[in-house]
């Protein structure tokens, strides 16, 4: 007669939504970057230049009262709160959102690649587009939190101050720094992460981060001097956002680069991410 | 410390040599180094090409001058840097990343016979990737304009001295940052942002006191490069202003340089430990 | 000390606040040793800090006279097979050993001719061809035995060497290492399956959260171990009648019936006393099939020193 002891049982409870799955990416990644002292240190630290236009916003706002105190009554402030003052922010803030980014972003999928632990995500019911979607979350959330997100609170804190008549006139600011900031945003990460699965290694993938801004803006000259043209700006993708920002802040743009193309290049730039992480995001790698 | 001992180090040094070349030119993950290798290279062939299709006459001593500015502002301050970083931070920290390290400690070679060994392969992949790529670009630079022009600029306008200072500053470029970079990979265990600062000293040498400057790789290079180009408008960022030093001390400098960079990464080599979990 | 003994003096190992090792004191004789314990408790450590891999905290170490941080000397008579599951990229089984052939210095001829030799010592030859990135595991761990051995080393150090191995290559790999050790070579393996340690070891050494907990032959280990009486089973025909004449004895801490009521299961202090006691006590009518000890090897002694589960003692 035989026997058969059945120990095992699957899993029947329930699962968590397929929807909200990629979520337990972001959930452990934050734990592991926030264990790092300087990585924190340096989040805390982007948190200084909002709480300073914050000030600035309120000295903005109240001038006339602050003035009044030292006997100058009837000065104007000369600060002005406009899509001016919120794309200087967007320049403060973007590049420590880029120095984030390069901190974290390389890390994430080339430590998976390298370890030959991608195997162990797609063997659950978990695709590469939740994969990747999952990683990526991890900058979005990160870099949202010291750049649009202080940027509305901060356009928010405006409008309580300066009333419904500077909000209504100035809706558009709201979703230009939105808009700005994300546009950024998703191309620093796609690119993080493009780079981090291309080369596997993490501080090379840091390395050509870096690369991308710097020897893109050199080869853009380059590329203008011996041919003579203009187009080798938009190689340099930190004229290619400026195009952009001054576009969505409707100020005058001194880059060369028409909004349209600046738009199509950054376009180009995700796609080229995109298919990089398609390419080297398998679950298998075929050795010949 | 006989012959017997020099001979055996000169066939681990080969043997070492050997592997490391053939990794560093046939890894795919280095390609982004021939990219930018060749990137002054496309350039400069597409502009002869286009030169010769619409049968333009070409005045040499601008093109010279625009050679000057891409090799002095793009080819030294990025292309070069970028890919020694590449190379030779991958020869250790990469090897300690990949968990491959072990491989060449398990064999009976000295650490500094090892860490001689694998400079050498990162400054013969380098210098052979970088000067080709200068060496491409000044023949488009030459290949399309009048065969007397070009004679008399290489042989009686100089032209040949130039020629070569441009290959030689290109494998002195490698030499430095190769040592520069090889001790990073050592002292560091994420040497990305060291990195970014070594760039931003290179940056900042201009505003540098006197003996700090003499404390950069570009500021030998800068010396040696026979066609300095004043940085304006969009090469600004680039600029390196200082007063040229002579070639025969700045090759000097370079080279020691170099070697304190290697001198100081052989005392780390013989602390080595192969402790892949921390990486 | 003797030039022909792997010695550690004392030996300390910590990461940072993290023990690995802690005053080990060994001197290990050639032949095969076996590195016994449960993960964590200083296996790899110690076999990293033998060929320089890792170097020791405080104390001395001595591998046949050499010290470890001397590589040029060291690896000359020493192979390691590391647990590294990792390899330089893009290379091939031949290409792997060749080239590690060509930094000891080997011109071309005699390093083909060794690595050759190597790889069909461990049946890859139809494999030698092919990147080891395709290879299977037990593939991978086969051709990191055979750059070990290619340059014929007097001291093998093998680090779980038999992880991933069919079974027929298994026996095959053990054999290898009987034969070696039988030529006066050290052969020092880790291992976790403690019946294939128990077969093929001449001595162990076993540790416990960095510490050596017993060294030296699987008998003499077993006997110095007082808490436990040893086991002997006794096969006869009449276990009652033989149990009732066993409890005569002093040295005897417990006799019980095998469940197959075919031997007797004794526990006794003093097992070369009751060996010697045993004719006396045999009463007419008892035939005596076997006598041996149940529980004179490693997997007991790794129990009762280490525990069941692993933890430390």
């Amino acid at each position: 007669m035989a026997v058969y002891k059945r120990s095992y049982h699957g899993y029947s409870g329930a699962l968590t939504p397929e929807w909200s799955r990629f979520a337990i990416i972001p959930r452990y990644a934050y734990r592991r970057l926030f264990q790092s002292k300087i990585m924190t240190a340096f989040f805390v630290l982007c948190f200084v230049s909002p709480l300073v236009f914050l000030s600035l916003i309120y000295v903005a706002n109240s001038f006339g009262s602050i003035a009044g105190l030292f006997g100058a009554k009837g000065a104007r402030s000369p600060i002005t709160i406009d899509g001016e003052f919120f794309l200087i922010y967007l320049g403060v803030q973007s590049p420590l959102a880029f120095i984030l980014a390069s901190f974290v972003g390389p890390g994430l999928v080339s430590t998976d690649l390298s370890n030959r632990a991608l195997t162990l995500y797609l063997a659950r019911p978990f695709s590469r587009v939740e994969y990747v979607i999952g990683k990526m979350s991890v900058l979005l959330v990160l870099l949202s939190t010291i750049t649009w997100i202080p940027g509305l609170i901060l356009f928010g804190v405006q409008s309580a101050l300066a009333g419904g008549g500077w909000l209504i006139h100035n809706l558009w600011v709201a979703w230009a720094i939105f808009a700005g900031f994300w546009i950024w945003i998703l191309v620093i990460a796609l690119t993080a992460l493009a780079l981090s699965a291309w080369v596997k290694w993490k501080i090379a993938a840091g390395a050509l981060l870096l690369g991308v801004f710097f020897v893109g803006a050199g080869l853009g000259q380059a590329i203008n001097a011996v041919l003579d043209v203009r187009w080798g700006r938009l190689i340099n993708l930190s004229d290619v956002f400026a195009a952009v920002w001054s576009n969505l802040f409707r100020m005058p743009n001194g880059r060369d680069i028409s909004p349209t193309s600046a738009w199509i290049m950054l376009a180009l730039v995700c796609a080229s991410c995109i298919w990089l992480l398609y390419r080297k995001l398998r679950a298998v790698e075929v050795v010949r | 410390m006989n012959h017997d001992s020099w001979s055996l180090w000169r066939a681990q040094v080969a043997a070492i040599l050997r592997l490391e070349i053939k990794k560093n030119f046939l890894a795919k993950r280095g390609l982004w180094i021939y990219l930018l290798a060749a990137a002054p290279v496309v350039l400069m062939w597409v502009h002869a090409a286009l030169n010769l299709r619409d049968h333009r006459v070409c005045d040499l001593g601008h093109d010279s001058l625009i050679f000057a500015a891409m090799f002095q502002f793009f080819y030294l301050r990025l292309a070069i840097f970028f890919g020694c970083v590449g190379v030779f931070l991958r020869l250790f920290r990469g090897e300690m990343m990949e968990k491959s390290l072990h491989y060449y400690l398990l064999a009976p070679v000295r650490r500094e016979v090892l860490l001689v060994g694998k400079y050498l392969a990162g400054v013969i992949t380098t210098s052979i990737i970088f000067c080709t790529g200068t060496a491409l670009a000044l023949i488009a630079l030459l290949v399309h304009v009048p065969r007397t022009a070009a004679e008399q600029y290489l042989f009686a306008g100089g032209g040949l001295g130039h020629v070569l200072a441009y290959i030689g500053t290109a494998a002195l470029a490698c030499i430095g940052y190769g040592g520069v970079f090889l001790l990073m990979g050592f002292l560091f265990r994420n040497p990305v942002v060291p990195v970014v600062l070594v760039f931003l000293w290179e940056g900042a040498n201009p505003f540098l006191p006197a003996l700090l400057k003499r404390l950069s790789v570009i500021f030998y290079l800068h010396s040696l490069i026979p066609i300095s180009v004043p940085a304006q408008g969009d090469f600004a960022f680039l600029a390196i202003l200082s007063t040229p030093t002579p070639a025969y001390l700045a090759v000097a400098g370079l080279l020691l340089i170099a070697l304190a960079g290697l001198w100081l990464a052989a005392r780390q080599v013989r602390k080595l430990e192969i402790n892949y979990g921390v990486e | 000390m003797t030039g022909n003994e792997i010695v550690f003096e004392n030996v300390s190992r910590f990461y940072g606040d993290v023990l690995g090792v802690n005053r080990v004191n060994l001197a290990i004789p050639p032949g095969i040793t076996s590195l016994v314990g449960p993960n964590g408790s200083g296996k790899t450590t110690l076999m990293n800090l033998m060929t320089g891999l890792l170097r020791p905290s405080q104390g001395r170490i001595d591998i046949l006279g050499v010290a470890p941080d001397d590589p040029e000397r060291l690896f000359r008579f020493v192979g390691y097979c590391t647990q590294f599951d990792s390899f330089p990229r893009g290379m091939t089984g031949y290409q792997f050993i060749y080239a590690y052939l060509r930094l000891h210095g080997k011109p071309h001829a005699e390093a083909d001719e060794m690595t050759w030799r190597a790889i069909d010592r461990v049946k890859l030859t139809d494999a030698a061809a092919r990147k080891i990135a395709g290879y299977s595991k037990g593939m991978r761990q086969r051709i990191k035995l055979a750059q070990a051995i290619c340059h014929n080393p007097t001291v093998l150090v093998l680090d779980e060497p038999l992880n991933g191995l069919d079974p027929l290559v298994r026996a095959e790999t053990i054999a290898l290492f009987r034969s070696l050790a039988e030529t006066g070579k050290h052969v020092i393996i880790s291992s976790h399956i403690l019946h294939e340690v128990d077969a093929i070891s001449d001595q162990v050494i076993l540790l416990s959260s960095g510490y050596v907990v017993a060294e030296g032959q699987i008998h003499g280990v077993r006997t110095e171990v007082e808490d436990h009486p040893m086991q002997i089973l006794i096969r006869c025909n009449r276990p009652g009648a033989l149990a009732s004449r066993i409890f005569e004895l002093d040295t005897v801490v417990e006799a019980c019936v095998h469940n197959d009521g075919k031997g007797l299961l004794v526990r006794t202090r003093d097992p070369d006393r009751f060996y010697l006691m045993l004719n006396r006590l045999v009463v007419d009518g008892v035939d005596l099939e076997s006598v041996a000890p149940a529980d004179d090897d490693v997997n007991s002694v790794y129990e009762y020193l280490i525990g069941p589960d692993g933890g430390s003692i």
